[in-house]
């Protein structure tokens, strides 16, 4: 019934031109019918006619009964509607133009924005339940290092016994390792993970099977590769599993010394990744060995947990801040309360409020194309009075009439958002970098997600933009409407609407240049910060150094390698760090001065890093005190160190600390104690924007043999420093062959990438201010310039009976400022409320409000007055004469 | 003498009647309905012919062109089973209403 009632209006459509024709004769036959009875009724043939016309009631109102009254007849007045739209489109080309284009950008924009915000901070993450997981850190806020901090073993291990609200507790631990065999040893990112990580996460492998708790416990040498290693390494090998491959992770203090190859027992599914970063190759069991679980003080392990049903984030964080101090209530560096985080927030990082800024940016874009539209659609309207007027005589209803104007509005609309699917495209390559690290590789693609959230916004943008016009254009009253003569009508009571549209899209393009302006300002802030250090043409890379476990070859090796490197041409200085700067927050201990107690240690804890002699003047560090390492710092009898400037105000405040002695790593009675010899200004070695750490640096021969199975190299050259890379490769392999070289990348890399998320989102966020900008500054000027229009005659009276050019220049200068200054104040308003949601992503730095408004308010009124005083000077050059002859 | 509109919904109801007999165009059922109703009703083509389509389109008639007695082109239009079916239906239920309606009246 239904699909035959369905089929039956198909058929009404395809063949409508039939049909029609069909009607036709079947009213003419009528009529004829009618007709020739009347003649045998005794009526002249033209009585008879207009008798059976007159039955008739009218042939065409006859004929639109008909096809009102059939199903699917609404179908049949849109498609119409939709013919007329896009007549009236193809007749204002002009006009057309810019309604597209505009809500192109604005939908295109958003689109764009939204597929992002989904795919980063909708989409389920690949584990079961992925909302139900958590992350926990050590809540150190008030002491040195960071206020989060990965826990220790031991910590952990104590939560998972005794908590309530979870239903396990899973660990992952760097084990960044070498693998060799088939092929060029390389360095690949590895974690140890805990044999309940598979369950926590609740994910399966894609072939093969995880290891089991007796594994973990029993220290079985087995791995789980991911998807992107099985196919680069083992070119997707179908017999992986089973297969013994060499693998070199980070050595523990009390891991076996053997060279055992570990068994592949699983691979990852493609989409699988976990925390920190999308590119772990390995995971191996954790197999702690004794002393570790034991740990109180090896802040080293990434918890994970699965809340148990029932159980809020709330509860478990109360409950879990409870367990915390009593576990931690001695021992543990002191009493502290644990962060429980949503994985999705530690995933997304800054990155969500990155989103949520830029999406609410592109819907406020959004909405000020719309206003812009409704102001050009109501002028346009004005001007319509008359064709509205004569259809509303002809019997068209109200309804009928705003359907028709919506209807215009939907087509735009359709359009313009066809075209924002256009622009989107390209604007989603660009999007994809803002997905985080912690998160897989993602590819934003217009998915029907993607294309059903276009499709509603240009439903909505239809019906922001063409309510209003419709709504007044079709109450134009027929009779006021005609005697007009087709001047327009809008008329003095429509002024304040559009006006007030003004002050509307003004005050959101303040809000976003306002917002732009302050991530700018902190971008450049972050940008300028001095790092204590020239990142400046330094070439950096690592080393894995499983080659080399004696410890005298090792540190022989790295004075080799620095040496090799500092020989190539081009290179001006090399020097050698454990840990590349700004990439690892790793390799924390506490300390002990001189003087004190082994209890007095709580929250005394530094950065440990190990460095070449002649690093600090490779990488240009600044010395504030004393001296930097030199040839004489040989032996390991008595060891020195230099200190950073903030672990010298946390030790030593108001006392220069050259000279002091203290502990660290190892404090019982067999540590060695250095002596300081240096201060430098302080180096944020845990990443660009986060605060400087107390850190310590000694050269790798006063190294107490714990740790280091890396060496970064890093080097200035005088030439662009991708461009020695070859011979660098070359100087290392010339010391070893079969030594592997990892993440070779500039410093100004490293950086720019710590400060992407800053820069994209003051980039985005700065587009869419100007974009904003822009169509404020059209819709004052597009306002403007219609009132000119339609005040051509009054003005011309105006001018005829004195008033001077200037005068007018002055009255239209007026207005536009005055709306410019109203949409300022607004603007003002809301963007001090707007910039308290930024807070995050200005990085502890206090942007000077007061400048940034200055700079936005002094734009907005530049080129507001520019948009006003193009129509305002031609009001003004309104030559009286033409102007009232034009009536 | 003024005439009557047709009651809201009979209008099918009486068409199909009309074409229950013999097909028939468009004039010739107005024509009927005219005599039928002993000219106490005006149905005009403005609501005579939406119907027809209407009834056409659910598959209750079907209509094809003929020539008439008097050589004419005309569209006539006759009852398919589902319009039968229909047509019983109406019927039955008009003259429910009509029992209902009259005992009303008179029982009041």
């Amino acid at each position: 019934m239904l699909l035959h009632r369905l089929m039956s209006v198909v058929r009404w459509i395809v063949k409508r031109k039939k049909a029609e024709a069909d009607l036709d004769a079947e009213l003419q036959t009528f009529l004829d019918m009618a007709a020739a009875d009347q003649v045998r009724d005794g009526a002249t043939p033209a009585e008879a006619s207009r008798l059976a016309a007159l039955h008739l009631g009218g042939v065409e109102q006859t004929k639109e009964h008909v096809r009102t009254g059939r199903h699917g007849a609404w179908l049949d007045a849109a498609g119409r509607d939709v013919r007329f739209g896009l007549r009236q489109i193809r007749r204002n080309p002009t006009f057309s133009a810019v309604a597209i284009a505009t809500l192109a950008l604005g939908i295109g924009g958003m689109t764009a924005m939204f597929s992002a915000f989904d795919a980063i901070l909708i989409r389920p993450l690949p584990y079961a339940d992925a909302d139900r997981l958590v992350m926990i850190w050590d809540d150190m806020s008030g002491r040195d290092i960071t206020s989060k901090l990965t826990p220790t073993p031991a910590e952990w291990i104590e939560w998972r016994r005794l908590n309530t609200v979870f239903t396990d507790i899973a660990s992952t631990q760097l084990a960044d390792a070498t693998l060799s065999g088939d092929g060029e040893p390389e360095l690949v990112p590895a974690r140890r993970v805990t044999w309940t990580f598979w369950r926590v996460l609740g994910v399966q492998p894609m072939m093969g099977r995880v290891f089991t708790e007796e594994e973990d416990n029993t220290r079985v040498r087995v791995v789980v590769i991911s998807h992107a290693l099985w196919q680069r390494r083992f070119g997707g090998a179908a017999d992986i599993i089973g297969r013994r491959i060499t693998v070199k992770p980070i050595a523990r203090e009390g891991d076996p010394v053997t060279d055992e190859p570990y068994q592949v027992i699983g691979v990852m599914p493609r989409n699988f990744y976990f925390m920190p970063s999308r590119d772990i190759d390995i995971w191996m069991p954790a197999s702690f060995p004794p002393w570790m679980r034991r740990s109180v003080n090896w802040h080293s392990d990434q918890v994970v947990a699965r809340l148990k049903p029932g159980v809020t984030l709330q509860q478990a964080r109360e409950s879990m801040a409870a367990l915390s101090l009593r576990v931690t209530a001695k021992n543990f560096g002191g009493p502290h309360p644990v962060i429980v985080t949503p994985l999705r927030e530690e995933i997304a990082g800054k990155t969500q409020t990155a989103l949520i800024l830029l999406l609410s940016a592109s819907m406020a874009l959004l909405l000020i194309a719309c206003v812009n539209l409704t102001n050009l659609l109501l002028s346009r309207g004005a001007g319509r009075g008359r064709e509205v007027a004569v259809r509303a005589a002809l019997g068209a209803a109200r309804s009928r009439l705003v359907r028709q104007f919506l209807t215009e509005s939907v087509v735009l609309a359709t359009l313009g958002t066809l075209g924002g699917l256009l622009l989107a495209l390209p604007a989603m390559r660009f999007l994809e970098r803002l997905v985080p690290d912690a998160m897989g590789a993602t590819r934003l693609t217009l998915d029907w997600r993607v294309l059903a959230f276009a499709a509603a916004a240009a439903v909505a943008t239809a019906l922001t933009f063409g309510l209003a016009p419709a709504l007044r254009g079709s109450q134009g009253e027929p009779q006021s409407g005609l005697r007009e003569g087709g001047r327009g009508t809008a008329g003095g009571r429509s002024h304040w609407f559009q006006h007030s549209l003004i002050v509307v899209e003004t005050a959101l393009a303040v809000v976003l240049l306002t917002c732009g302006g302050l991530l700018l300002q902190t971008f450049q802030h972050l940008r300028n910060t001095d790092l204590g250090f020239n990142s400046e043409r330094l070439l950096t890379f690592e080393m894995p150094l499983f080659r080399y476990p004696d410890f005298d070859r090792r540190t022989a090796f790295i004075n080799a390698a620095v040496e090799n490197v500092r020989a190539i041409p081009g290179v001006i200085s090399a020097g050698s760090i454990n840990l590349i700067p700004f990439t690892n927050f790793a390799n924390a201990t506490f300390y002990l001065l001189e003087g004190q107690t082994r209890n007095q240690t709580a929250g005394q804890v530094a950065l440990i890093r190990n460095v070449s002699r002649d690093y600090f003047a490779t990488v240009g560090g600044q010395l504030r005190e004393g001296r930097f390492f030199d040839v004489s710092d040989r032996t390991s009898s008595s060891p020195v160190a230099i200190v950073n400037e903030t672990f010298a105000t946390r030790a030593f405040a108001g006392r220069s600390p050259l000279g002091q002695r203290f502990k660290f790593g190892n404090l019982s009675d067999k540590g060695y104690w250095y002596t300081i010899v240096g201060v430098v200004k302080s180096i944020p070695e845990s990443g660009v924007l986060d605060e400087a750490k107390p850190a310590v640096y000694k050269v790798y021969e006063h190294s107490d043999q714990i740790g280091d199975l890396n060496a970064g190299i890093v080097a200035r050259t005088g030439v662009e420093p991708s461009s020695i890379v070859p011979a660098v490769r070359q100087a290392v392999w010339s010391l070893d062959k079969n030594q592997p070289l990892a993440r070779i990348r500039t410093m100004e890399e490293i950086v720019d990438q710590q400060l992407s998320t800053s820069s994209q989102s003051t980039a985005l966020l700065g587009a869419f201010a100007l974009l904003a900008l822009l169509l404020a500054s059209l819709g004052i000027y597009g306002v403007l310039s219609y009132a000119v229009t339609q005040r051509t005659n009054e003005i011309g009276v105006r001018m005829a009976l004195g008033a001077t050019s200037s005068g007018i220049l002055l009255s239209f200068g007026r207005r536009g400022l005055l709306l410019t200054l109203c949409g300022l104040a607004t603007g003002l308003v809301l963007a001090a409320i707007a910039s308290r949601s930024l807070t995050t992503l200005l990085y502890g730095f206090q942007p000077d409000f007061i400048p940034t408004v200055g700079m936005a308010s002094l734009i907005l009124v530049t080129v507001a007055a520019l948009a006003t005083f193009v129509p305002a000077l031609r009001a003004s050059r309104i030559d009286p004469m033409k102007a009232v002859r034009q009536e | 003498m003024e005439k009557l509109d047709v009651p809201q919904g009979t209008l099918d109801l009486m068409i199909l009647t009309i074409l229950s007999r013999e097909p028939m165009h468009g004039y010739g059922i107005s024509q009927r309905l005219a005599v039928l109703s002993q000219d106490h009703f005006r149905v005009n083509p403005g609501s005579l012919f939406p119907s027809l389509y209407r009834l056409e389109q659910d598959g209750k008639l079907k209509a094809e062109w003929r020539d008439t007695e008097n050589n004419r082109r005309a569209k006539y239009y006759r009852l398919t089973a589902a319009g039968r079916r229909q047509l019983e239906q109406h019927r039955e239920r008009w003259d429910r209403i009509r029992f209902a309606v009259t005992s009303v009246l008179e029982g009041a």
